[in-house]
C-alpha cells in the first residue's frame, strides 16, 4: 500500500508548505501518519469571526483523493455548517452520492480535483458565508437568520477563545 | 460511573429479593418457586440478568477491542435500537412461545449481533489505520473464530430443532445466525484484502473492483436468505414485519452494488476500447500532471470525450466509484461515444447528430434531400455511421415490387461541398486532415446515393400503390357487400321479447322469398335484423331441417301462441 494515496498527500503537503494560502496552515499532525493533518484557519476578516484561530482535524481516507477527507473543528464552535461536535458540513466534502443535506448540485461536490487547499478555502469562505439550509447545526442557523447580534456576539467569544483571552 | 451505580443497585436489589425467598421459604426449592410466582421478584431477576448481560458485553468489548472509537460506539448503539425494536415485534409473532428460555435466546442473540457489527467497523477501519499491529490481528483472528463457531452452533441447533419438533421460533434464530455467518464471511473476505494490501509494496489496483465483486455477491446471498425467509414464515406464521426493514436495506444495497458493478464495467471498458490515448503534445499541454494522483503522466493516459486526461490506471479507480470526468464531471456513460481513435482531434461529439439529419426524411419521399447534409456535414464525422437507409422498412411490405425499376427520376448527381458554408476553424481542420476528410465526404455522398435511391424507390412504391388505389377501393366494396348478403344461419330471435316480435311474427308467417332483403316497413325499422333471420330461417326450411332451427320453429310457435291467447 503506502501508494498513490500517501504520495499524493507528500505532494500536497509540500505544495502547501511551498506556496501557502493567505491565513491557512496546514499539515499531517505527526509525520510518520500522513492521513491525519491539522489545519489552522483564521476567521476571515470582515465578518464574526475575524481575528480568530481556529484548530481542526483531517482525515484522509486510504483511497484519498478518490474518497473525500473528513474535517472536524478542535476547537468548540458555532456555525450553521458546523455540526456540535466540530464536523464540518460543506458540499465540497461530499461524494456525489451521498446526500446528507439533500441540497447540493454535484458540481461543487468532491472529486480528486479537489484538494486540502481547495477545502480549505472553502472552509473559509463558508465561515464568512454561513449557508443556512444546512441543518448541521440548526440552532445556530435559526439565529444567524433571525438574530445576528446575538450570532455575532456568540462568535465573538468563541474567537476569544480560540486566542486564549477571557471573555469580556 | 452510572453504570457502576445501576451494577451496584441491581446487585443489592437480587440480594434483598433472593434474601427474603430463602428467609420465608427456608429451603433451595421452596424458594425457587416462591421466587418463580412473584412477579416484582421475577422483575429484579430479570433486570439483574440484563445487567450481567451488559457487564460481560462489556468485558469482552475490552477484551477483543480495547477502547471503541466514538464512530464505532455511535454505530453500535444505533443499530441496537433497531435490533431491540425488531425483536419486540418478533415477540408479537412468537407471543405462544413466550418464556425466559425464549428471552434468553433472543438476548444471545442481540449479544452476538453486537460483536459482529463490532467486528466489521473495526475491519473496515483498518484500510485507514496506519498502523496494525499483532495485537491487532490476534483479537480480531479469534473474535472471528468465536464468533464463527456461535454461529455454526446455533444453525445446527436451530436445524435440530426444527427437523425434530417442527416449526417454531427456532426458524427465526436459524435464519438470523445464517445471515450473521454471511456477515462474518464478508467481514473475513475484508480482513484477507486489507492484509494483503498492507503487506504489499506496491499499490494494489484491483483490490477495489475484488471488493466490488464481493459486495455484489454477499448482497445477493442475504437478498436470497430474506426471501427465503420471508416465504417460509409467510406459509407458516405470518407476515414477518420484523424482518422487512433489514430486507429492503440489503435489497438496497444489492440494487447499489449491481449498479456500481454494471456501471464501472462500462465505464472501464468504454475507457480501454473508445478512448483514445492521449499522444505527447496533449500531454505536454496538461503540464503532463494527472489530476487524480498528481503525478507526471508519461504513457498509459487516456483522453475522455471532454479532451481531459489521465492516468488510464487512476481513471480505472475512479470509475469504479464514480463514471464521471474528475475534472468537468462528464458523465461518461451518458456522453456520446466519442469518435473513434482516428477522428480528427477536436471534433466535438454534439456534431454528430447531424449526419442523420436526412435519414428522416427518407420515409416521406423527399427525393432531392442531397442539399442539406452536404452543407452542413462535419467534415469528419464518418466515423459516426448513419445507419443504412436500405434497412428502413418499406411502408408497403406487401406490395409488390415496381414493375420498371428504372421509371421515375434518376438519382441526381452527387454535388460536391461548397466550401464557403464551412467555418474557419473547420476549413482549417479541413486543411490538417486533407485525405481524410476527403475520404469522409465521399463516404457520405456515398450514404446519400443510397439514401436518394430508397426514396426514389419509395416514391415508386407510393405511385404504384395509388394507381391500384381505385379499383382496390371498389374490390373492396364488392366483397364486403357479398359478405352482407350472404345469409347468416342460426336462429337469433330468441331474447327479443318486445312489439316488434309480433311484427315478426306476422312476417313469417306470409310467405315471402327469402333472396330479396327486407323492405322496412316503420313498424321494422328497429328491428330488421329480426324479420331478416326470419327469413332466413324459412329460407332455411325448405332445405333439411338442423335442430336447432327445428327448436327455434318450436319456440316460434309456442311464442305466437301464447301471443293469440293473451289477445
Ligand atoms: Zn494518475
Ligand atoms: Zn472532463
Amino acid at each position: 500500500m503506502a501508494g498513490s494515496a500517501l504520495r499524493r498527500l507528500m505532494a500536497e503537503y509540500k505544495q502547501l508548505t511551498l506556496n501557502p494560502p493567505e491565513g491557512i496552515i496546514a499539515g499531517p499532525i505527526n509525520e510518520e501518519n500522513f492521513f491525519e493533518w491539522e489545519a489552522l484557519i483564521t476567521g476571515p476578516e470582515g465578518t464574526c469571526f475575524e481575528g480568530g484561530i481556529f484548530p481542526a482535524k483531517l482525515i484522509f481516507p486510504p483511497d484519498y483523493p478518490l474518497s473525500p477527507p473528513k474535517m472536524q473543528f478542535i476547537c468548540e464552535m458555532f456555525h450553521p455548517n458546523i455540526y456540535a461536535d466540530g464536523r464540518v458540513c460543506i458540499s465540497i466534502l461530499h461524494a456525489p452520492g451521498d446526500d446528507p443535506m439533500g441540497y447540493e448540485s454535484s458540481a461543487e461536490r468532491w472529486s480528486p480535483v479537489q484538494s486540502v487547499e481547495k477545502i480549505l478555502l472553502s472552509v473559509v469562505s463558508m465561515l464568512a458565508e454561513p449557508n443556512d439550509e444546512s441543518g448541521a447545526n440548526v440552532d445556530a442557523a435559526k439565529m444567524w437568520r433571525e438574530d445576528r447580534k446575538q450570532f455575532n456576539k456568540i462568535a465573538e467569544k468563541l474567537v476569544r477563545k480560540t486566542l486564549g483571552l477571557p471573555s469580556p | 460511573m452510572k453504570a457502576l451505580v445501576a451494577t451496584v443497585i441491581s446487585l443489592a436489589l437480587t440480594t434483598v429479593v433472593i434474601g427474603n425467598a430463602y428467609y420465608q421459604k427456608k429451603q433451595f426449592y421452596p424458594s425457587i418457586v416462591y421466587l418463580t410466582n412473584s412477579n416484582p421478584s421475577m422483575a429484579v431477576m430479570y433486570l439483574q440478568a440484563f445487567i450481567l448481560v451488559l457487564l460481560l458485553g462489556k468485558v469482552f468489548r475490552r477484551i477483543f477491542f480495547g477502547q471503541l472509537r466514538p464512530a464505532e460506539f455511535e454505530h453500535l448503539i444505533e443499530r441496537s435500537w433497531y435490533a431491540i425494536t425488531e425483536t419486540c415485534l418478533a415477540f408479537t409473532v412468537f407471543r405462544d412461545d413466550f418464556n425466559p428460555k425464549f428471552i434468553a435466546l433472543f438476548t444471545v442473540l442481540l449479544f452476538l449481533k453486537a460483536f459482529h457489527w463490532l467486528a466489521e467497523d473495526r475491519v473496515d477501519y483498518m484500510e485507514r489505520s496506519p498502523v496494525i499491529g499483532l495485537l491487532f490481528h490476534l483479537r480480531i483472528l479469534t473474535l472471528l473464530t468465536l464468533l464463527t463457531h456461535a454461529d455454526f452452533f446455533f444453525i445446527h441447533h436451530a436445524y435440530q430443532f426444527t427437523t425434530s419438533k417442527g416449526p417454531s421460533v427456532q426458524l427465526v434464530f436459524g435464519f438470523e445466525y445464517s445471515i450473521l455467518l454471511i456477515m462474518i464471511i464478508n467481514i473475513v473476505i475484508k480482513y484477507t484484502l486489507h492484509t494483503i494490501d498492507s503487506r504489499w509494496e506496491a499499490p494494489w489496483e484491483s483490490k477495489a473492483a475484488v471488493l466490488l465483486y464481493t459486495e455484489l455477491i454477499i448482497n445477493f446471498l442475504k437478498v436470497l436468505l430474506y426471501i427465503g425467509f420471508v416465504a417460509v414464515m409467510v406459509r407458516i406464521y405470518t407476515l414477518p414485519l420484523f424482518a422487512f426493514r433489514p430486507m429492503y436495506e440489503t435489497m438496497r444495497s444489492f440494487k447499489k452494488a449491481y449498479n456500481d458493478v454494471v456501471l464501472s464495467r462500462r465505464a472501464i471498458r468504454n475507457m480501454n476500447t473508445l478512448y483514445p490515448d492521449a499522444t505527447a503534445a496533449e500531454l505536454a499541454a496538461a503540464d503532463n500532471e494527472c489530476i487524480i494522483c498528481r503525478e507526471e503522466m508519461h504513457s498509459g493516459a487516456k483522453k475522455l470525450p471532454c479532451n481531459h486526461i489521465f492516468h488510464a490506471a487512476c481513471l480505472r479507480l475512479w470509475f469504479q466509484r464514480q463514471q464521471t470526468c474528475p475534472t468537468c464531471r462528464l458523465n461518461v456513460l451518458r456522453a456520446p461515444a466519442p469518435d473513434t481513435p482516428h477522428a480528427p482531434d477536436g471534433v466535438q461529439p454534439g456534431n454528430v447528430p447531424l449526419v442523420n439529419v436526412p435519414l428522416g426524411n427518407v420515409p416521406l419521399g423527399n427525393a432531392p434531400l442531397g442539399n442539406a447534409p452536404l452543407g452542413n456535414a462535419p467534415v469528419g464525422n464518418a466515423a459516426a455511421p448513419p445507419p443504412a437507409p436500405n434497412v428502413v422498412p418499406p411502408p408497403f411490405p406487401n406490395m409488390p415490387p415496381p414493375p420498371m425499376m428504372g421509371w421515375g427520376l434518376p438519382p441526381p448527381p452527387p454535388r460536391p461541398a461548397s466550401l464557403a458554408t464551412l467555418s474557419a476553424a473547420e476549413l482549417q481542420r479541413m486543411e490538417g486532415h486533407e485525405r481524410r476528410n476527403i475520404e469522409a465526404r465521399l463516404q457520405l455522398l456515398r450514404e446519400i446515393q443510397a439514401m436518394l435511391d430508397a426514396s426514389v424507390l419509395l416514391m415508386q412504391q407510393y405511385s404504384a400503390v395509388v394507381a391500384n388505389l381505385p379499383q382496390n377501393s371498389a374490390n373492396v366494396a364488392t366483397q364486403t357487400d357479398t359478405i352482407v348478403n350472404e345469409p347468416t344461419p342460426g336462429p337469433a330471435p330468441v331474447q327479443v321479447k318486445t312489439e316488434p316480435e309480433i311484427a315478426a311474427g306476422t312476417s313469417s308467417a306470409t310467405p315471402s322469398t327469402s333472396a330479396a332483403p327486407p323492405t322496412a316497413s316503420p313498424a321494422h325499422t328497429q328491428h330488421t335484423d329480426v324479420s331478416s333471420s326470419d327469413n332466413t330461417s324459412l329460407h332455411v326450411d325448405r332445405e333439411p331441417k338442423t335442430e336447432t332451427d327445428a327448436d327455434a320453429e318450436e319456440l316460434r310457435r309456442r311464442r305466437l301462441q301464447r301471443f293469440t291467447t293473451a289477445k
